[in-house]
């Protein structure tokens, strides 16, 4: 067994292929992500203050603290595996380098602004929804870009 | 920190620092989730695991623990494999110190993650184990940040 460092991607059908699959994962994981928060959390403004606060007149109860810290700690982790798994591969095979730092930028920030923002919402002022779904539909479109823009060139690209 | 072709260290070191923020999130989230569900003391340890007949809190059952550390034993693996990979681009790669934060840290997760069934099966000096291992996972955690992070800046 000997390592190496694949210079040309195209040519090694086998690291191409697992690739591919990683990113038709990650957008399985996108689709399915966005499903579950649209049937529990909520993707708006008045579910997600629904899901955080609860309603009396509903008798829903609200997100109580240990279950909040749960949830936003699960999130920091797949939110911060799945940029940077992205990243390194977005990396490796976008032509555009020049933009590369500043998109990688942006994807992280817009995670990170997310859980900031749905921390400071829950504990601080609602208001802070508003921005929380910003940046959560930030993250999720910049991430399905990335994710397609990698797939269509690890299919059709000449050389990688 | 060198990771190979000049033309993609910016973005890959960008793409780092990036996931040391994330990584200091998921630490302070783990010390609230700490403080909100055990408590940082050792009789707060022993009263989470072992329950309290006096306050009516049930004891946890082997099963219920394994629930919990279930996700995290795939977490902390390929956190701290992550975590700890990127020091082999910085210049402690062949040191003697590398090797011993790559067996301290995963130990330490090792007794942070098990211990609490030894405290169930009675030996409550593992509450003890349980609190310093966490703390101690928390601070190596902040020294590997640091180390990176001056790798990134300075080398």
């Amino acid at each position: 067994m000997r390592f190496t460092l694949i210079k040309d991607l195209k040519k090694e059908q086998g690291m191409k292929n697992i690739l591919q699959f990683l990113l038709f994962f990650i957008l399985l994981y996108l689709t399915a992500n966005l499903l579950v928060k649209a049937f529990s959390f909520g993707l708006t403004l008045d579910s997600v203050a629904l899901t955080l606060f609860g309603s009396e007149e509903n008798f829903i109860d609200p997100l109580s603290q240990a279950s909040f810290l749960e949830y936003i700690h699960t999130e920091i982790f797949f939110i911060m595996m799945v940029s940077f798994t992205l990243s390194a591969v977005y990396i490796r095979v976008a032509t555009k380098k020049l933009i590369n730092a500043p998109l990688v930028s942006l994807l992280m920030l817009s995670g990170l602004s997310s859980i900031l923002m749905l921390g400071l919402a829950y504990f601080v002022t609602p208001k802070a929804i508003v921005f929380y779904l910003g940046s959560f539909y930030l993250w999720n479109f910049l991430l399905a870009y990335m994710t397609l823009y990698g797939l269509w060139r690890l299919f059709f690209a000449k050389s990688l | 920190m060198d990771f190979g072709d000049s033309s993609l260290q910016k973005a890959y070191k960008y793409s780092l620092l990036y996931f040391l923020l994330f990584s200091f999130l998921l630490l302070t989230s783990s010390i609230l989730l700490f403080e909100q569900k055990i408590g940082f003391s050792v009789g707060e340890v022993l009263r989470y695991y072992n329950g309290n007949e006096a306050q009516f809190i049930p004891s946890k059952s082997s099963a219920g623990i394994l629930k919990i550390i279930l996700p995290h034993i795939f977490g902390f693996g390929i956190f701290f494999m992550v975590l700890l990979h990127f020091l082999l681009f910085t210049k402690l790669r062949s040191s003697k110190k590398l090797k011993f934060l790559i067996f301290t840290t995963f130990i330490v997760a090792f007794l942070e993650l098990f211990s609490p069934f030894l405290m169930i099966a009675g030996v409550t000096f593992f509450a003890s184990v349980k609190l310093f291992s966490f703390v101690l996972l928390e601070l190596l955690m902040l020294c590997l940040f640091w180390l990176l992070v001056k790798a990134i800046v300075y080398e």
